[in-house]
């Protein structure tokens, strides 16, 4: 009787430890999930300058934070960078001219680093206002975006000394 | 027993500790450091460095001696943390990550290297040692070549300009003190980090509720004597390599804690010398080969660390160069495990003639046994 007991129990002794400890895997593996998702850190770049074809201007003074951190002032052709952990943020923009206060709220994609939010873009309402952002991107932009002014020259890139130095340095 | 044999039983018993208090002491005045500092420092050192060194307590409970082999979880911790800056995960996520990626790995070396030590028993420290260097050679391989080439990693500023292979350094930002910083108490002008502290206490309720359990039962008598344990049924081999896989994933866990506490990781050396600091320090707080208990730990962690801060300082006012304090603290370190062992050697060696000499003594004593008188002096040599 014993025996017929531990021959049927056996296997569904088996069974069930093979479950549990599936069961763990999957727990195991959930938690390495969620803390990807919620500790994955993303920089946010803030950008308050002109559009290339004009359809929008950088804007005049503003206050810029995002979700509960320190606000900072931008100005026309600034540039800064937020960092934020976690996929869903808002961003709340305060304009000095009018003291009008925007927010909104903004999602990152999970496995980008860096993304970059127009503030113009999101006073004027127009969408996208957050992109990712690469440096390769950049480059490739500013390229096609300079003047194709006949033979590309070193003169023609620009000094890589500060301007300042240039009357400096040439000075005996 | 006499007073006078109870004093050189507490002498020989704990000397390490009386010599480092003695020490300390005087050192403290020459450092010119405030005591506030001083403890500041102390109870930073205790957060910081507790886990680990409590990682070394159920290998002694088993007889293994002190844990060498903890390098290996350390390894795993920093492969953990690694994955965890590549992915850009940071904060206490960051940790909880790296523990989980360093978890399994270190279950597989504490395996490896429980394997290891049963085929070496007797002499698991060394053992141990050296299969933390055999175990370091496979890591650099791993860290040097495997990840960027087989392995990608995605954040290119931790790759080195080759393409593969993880910088020396890495810097740790992301996630620095983000498990000290969770609560940070503020109590007369001393910072504590207290989650951290609740972390290590839990830990020590662990060892406390798990020496109590059957396996931790199983692991006493082991530590024992293992011949009679055996003859008993515990199944020897499985419970020290059970032994050695708790410490390893404890340490591994410590050197998580360690690091994110520094805030920067030495990726080919950091984990170099955390077996040993770990061994000074228990042994400083009055532990042997063969027994320890938390309160060890603790006492260790203090007096060791209390060194470390005022010794360059000390070495600096009365030699001229803070360097002597730098070589004064592995001097230290190396000479507290050194004296450590002669002294648990002395001991056993001594305690061994003192049996010999009872035994002696009760088959010569008078009116004991039914067998003739003993010829000669009556065993009183």
């Amino acid at each position: 009787m014993n025996g017929t007991a531990n021959a049927k129990g056996a296997p569904n002794t088996k069974t069930r430890r093979l479950l549990i400890r599936g069961a763990l895997l999957v727990v195991y593996v959930l938690i390495m999930v969620l803390m990807i998702y919620s500790g994955r850190r993303h920089t946010i770049l803030i950008d308050n300058k002109d559009a290339a074809d004009g359809s929008y201007s950088a804007i005049n003074g503003m206050e810029v934070s995002i979700d509960k951190q320190e606000s900072s002032e931008y100005y026309p052709g600034d540039r800064d960078k937020a960092m934020v952990q976690g996929q869903k943020h808002t961003i709340k923009v305060n304009i000095f001219d009018d003291n009008k206060t925007i927010e909104k709220s903004f999602t990152v994609p999970l496995w980008s680093d860096v993304m970059i939010i127009s503030v113009p873009k999101v006073v004027a309402g127009i969408e996208p206002w957050i992109a990712p952002f690469t440096m390769a991107e950049q480059i490739q932009e500013a390229q096609e975006s300079a003047p194709p002014a006949g033979e590309t020259t070193f003169q023609s890139l620009g000094s890589m000394i500060p301007e300042g130095m240039e009357e400096a340095q040439q000075s005996p | 027993m006499s007073a006078r044999k109870k004093l050189s039983t507490f002498f020989s018993r704990y000397a390490v500790v009386i010599i480092f208090v003695i020490i300390t002491l005087i050192a403290i005045p020459p450092s010119g450091l405030s005591i506030k500092y001083i403890l500041q420092e102390i109870i930073t050192r205790l957060g910081r460095n507790s886990f680990l060194v409590l990682a070394l307590l159920l290998p002694i409970y088993a007889g293994m001696g002190l844990n060498f082999g903890m390098t290996l979880g350390a390894m795993a911790g920093q492969v953990g943390l690694i994955f965890a800056v590549n992915y850009g995960i940071s904060n206490w996520q960051g940790l909880v990550f790296a523990l989980l990626v360093g978890l399994p790995i270190s279950v597989l070396l504490g395996y490896v290297c429980g394997l290891v030590m049963n085929r070496a028993k007797g002499r698991e420290m060394v053992t141990g040692y050296i299969l933390a260097f055999f175990i370091n050679g496979i890591y650099q391989f791993f860290v040097m070549y495997m990840l960027g080439s087989v392995i990608p990693m995605g954040n290119k500023s931790i790759v080195l300009s080759r393409g593969y292979g993880i910088r020396n350094t890495l810097n740790l930002e992301s996630v620095r003190q983000s498990l000290d910083n969770i609560v940070m108490l503020r109590v007369g002008g001393f910072s504590i980090p207290l989650v951290t502290f609740i972390v290590i206490a839990l830990l020590c309720v662990f060892v406390v509720w798990f020496k109590k359990t059957k396996l931790g039962q199983d692991m006493r008598a082991v530590g024992q004597d293992m011949a009679v344990a055996e003859a008993a049924g515990i199944p020897v081999e499985k419970t020290r390599i059970v032994a050695i896989i708790i410490s390893t994933v404890l340490a591994c866990a410590g050197q998580i804690i360690f690091l994110q506490n520094m805030g920067n990781l030495a990726t080919y050396n950091a984990h170099d010398q955390t077996g040993f600091f770990a061994v000074a320090a228990i042994l400083v707080g009055g532990a042997s080969v063969t027994h320890a208990s938390i309160a060890n730990v603790f006492l260790g962690v203090t007096l060791l660390h209390a060194m470390f801060v005022v010794s360059p300082l000390a070495g600096q006012k009365l030699f001229g160069s803070a360097m002597i304090g730098e070589y004064f603290r592995q001097f230290i370190g190396y000479g507290v495990i050194a004296i450590s062992l002669v002294l648990y050697a002395w001991r056993t060696r001594k305690a061994a003639a003192e049996a010999r000499l009872s035994l002696r003594g009760a088959q010569n004593g008078p009116g004991k046994g039914n067998g003739k008188p003993a010829v000669g002096n009556g065993g009183q040599a």
